[in-house]
């Protein structure tokens, strides 16, 4: 095979991963959005099968302690979930790009107490930060995606002030300013666009950890209330019973790691297809 | 005839272990209208650095300490942030070393130039299109309307290097200055692009800086020439002037190390013994003392400056000594 051969090979093999991924992504989403079209019984609905039967045909994933069908449970903790984690990364995406673009832009002094801020946020334990942060708040979805928005916010701005930096110093910026446009201008028009696929990474990045976080919080018992599940929750109750009956713990951690390596894997390939094109252009 | 620019006493001081150390001292020049003024020197000497200054792009730490700067008979140095920006592009305009970076590469080159004409002129996106256009027929594209649809990426440097400086005329400056604006081509194209340039600084009577470090292209393109060492200007004059009967011994050593085809390669070719000094130890002596081979013991004591001779100026003591040299072949 020449070498274009093996270049247009290797070419294609990012976009086809990448289209992999992508596909995953929203067929992950979709299951748990549609999950009351999907799911087989109602997920707070008590006794439709035996107290901890094992996975059968009539329960894909067994059933729990007050016989509720697991899959089912499964499917609206996973919305809810993934619904808090899309909720959080929107508000990271907005505080901590509007953060990063800020510092990044002004610089000076503003630069220093924002990044610094940034900082200390970042030098607090995670868990022991939301944990306060939860019983100030209570624990309801919508604290859920708050104190996770803002615990992702750090990183983000983080991100967006040094792309903000490398765009700004790049040599058609300069020539923006050269040429007369206002500053206003040039942060739309030259950063904004430029620095958006690398938020993009990040934002599926943020997805991952919110998730991660929210699965974590509910472990220790900051989560939903019942009967109300997220997949962390019932990583909760399953545990309680990991002796008995494994399944019951086993599933929701499964769907926990996959839905994260989902959006991990397509953060990896987004970067990936973006670094190819950047190399070959 | 008036000077489209004139530049007194600029400073720039950049930051150093030592303070701030002038990068650019204390220079003054003038460029007439009409005329294609060439700013030498080797790397650091400070000609961007000069260049940046007047276009007042350079950022802290880099500062500019003193220097007046008049466009005209306007003085623009004492002009606020904002005022000044209506200068960059509309009256002084600026292309660079890279042309692949200077465009921004998600955008089709196209909307940029058609962006940067709706900056100066309030049309309509269509008669700026129809602008465009013509600004790129101008700067020799053959088929400007591909060009206006594609992206920096699709395009060779030299393609480029032309819509770039369809995008420096937009705004119709009166003086154009080119950062090494053909160092990253290849040598035809570097030849073509010179070539356009001056045909259209004749066609526009725009005035042109040039900042090179290849001499050649500072002979072929100049009507006249500044060489810049160490933050100074040690030499100005006419192209012919400086070229045959150069007055510094840095300009004379500097002609005597390059190598082209009017050189003897039977013998070695020349070089400038040693390193420019570090600015921070510039002190109070000639700064080309420590390389120079006429070095006498006043030139380890002041710093010569300027000295006018008609048509040329130097600043040596001993210039009188350089020019009785042989003429430069």
């Amino acid at each position: 095979m020449t070498f274009e051969a093996l270049k247009q090979k290797k070419r294609m093999k990012v976009k086809l991963r990448g289209s992999a991924s992508l596909i995953l992504l929203l067929g992950t989403l979709a299951i748990f959005l549609l999950a009351n079209v999907l799911s087989p019984y109602g997920p707070n609905d008590i006794g439709v099968g035996d107290h901890f039967a094992p996975p059968s045909g009539a329960h894909l994933f067994g059933t729990d302690n007050l016989g509720r069908d697991l899959l089912s449970r499964i499917l609206f903790g996973g919305r809810i979930t993934v619904l808090i984690a899309l909720g959080a990364t929107s508000i990271a995406l907005i505080l901590g790009s509007a953060w990063g673009i800020l510092a990044g832009i002004r610089g000076g002094w503003i630069d220093e107490f924002l990044m610094r801020t940034a900082d200390a946020l970042m030098a607090v334990p995670l868990i022991l930060f939301a944990l306060f942060c939860i019983s100030a708040l209570g624990s309801s979805v919508a604290s859920l995606i708050l104190v996770a928005g803002i615990l992702l916010s750090p990183s983000t701005a983080r991100m967006a002030r040094s792309a903000v930096k490398a765009e700004l110093a790049s040599p058609y910026v300069v020539s923006a300013v050269a040429s007369g446009f206002s500053k206003v201008r040039l942060v739309w028009n030259e950063v904004m666009v430029n620095i958006a696929p690398q938020l993009l990474v990040q934002i599926s990045i943020n997805a991952a950890s919110a998730v991660m976080l929210e699965a974590t919080l509910s472990f220790v018992g900051f989560g939903l209330q019942p009967p109300n599940a997220s997949l962390g929750t019932l990583i909760l109750q399953g545990y309680a019973q990991i002796y008995n009956s494994i399944w019951f713990v086993l599933f929701p951690v499964i769907t926990v790691m996959m839905t994260i390596l989902v959006f991990n894997n397509y953060g990896e390939q987004l970067r990936l297809s973006l670094d190819s094109k950047r190399s070959s252009s | 005839m008036s000077d489209v620019l004139r530049v007194e006493n600029l400073t720039v001081t950049v930051p150093s272990l030592e303070g701030a150390v002038p990068a650019v001292d204390d220079i003054s020049f003038t460029i007439p209208t009409g005329t294609k003024v060439a700013l030498v020197g080797e790397s650091g000497s400070g000609k961007s650095l000069t260049a940046f200054s007047i276009m007042r792009l350079v950022d802290h730490p880099v500062k500019i300490q003193t220097g007046k700067i008049w466009l005209g008979d306007r003085e623009i140095s004492s002009l606020t942030d904002k005022e000044f920006r209506t200068i960059r592009g509309a009256e002084i305009a600026m292309i660079y070393q890279d042309p692949m970076s200077t465009l921004n590469p998600i955008m089709r080159v196209g909307r940029q130039i058609i962006e940067s004409i709706q900056l100066y002129s309030d049309v309509s996106t269509k008669a700026a299109r129809i602008r465009a256009l013509e600004l790129l027929n101008d700067v020799g594209i053959l088929e400007p309307e591909k060009s206006l649809n594609s992206y920096p990426f699709e395009m060779s440097g030299g393609m480029l290097q032309r819509s770039v400086i369809a995008m420096a005329l937009s705004g119709t400056p009166k003086l154009l200055i080119a950062d090494e604006a053909t160092t990253a081509l290849d040598v035809t194209t570097q030849a073509r692009v010179l070539d356009l340039v001056d045909k259209l600084a004749i066609e526009r009577n725009l005035s042109v800086l040039l900042i090179t470090h290849d001499l050649g292209v500072a002979a072929q393109f100049a009507d006249e020439v500044m060489v810049m060492y160490d933050g100074r200007i040690v030499e100005k004059g006419s192209v012919h002037q400086i070229f045959t009967r150069p007055m510094h011994p840095y300009t004379r050593a500097l002609l005597d190390s390059r190598c082209d085809d009017t050189v003897d390669y039977s013998q070695p070719i020349k070089s400038i013994p040693g390193q420019p000094p570090r600015p921070a130890l510039r002190g109070d002596k000639c700064s080309f003392a420590a390389r120079c081979s006429h070095v006498q013991e006043n030139c380890l004591s002041s710093t010569p400056t300027l000295i006018d001779y008609g048509n040329t100026s130097a600043a040596c003591f001993h210039s009188e000594k350089i020019i009785s040299m042989s003429e430069v072949i």
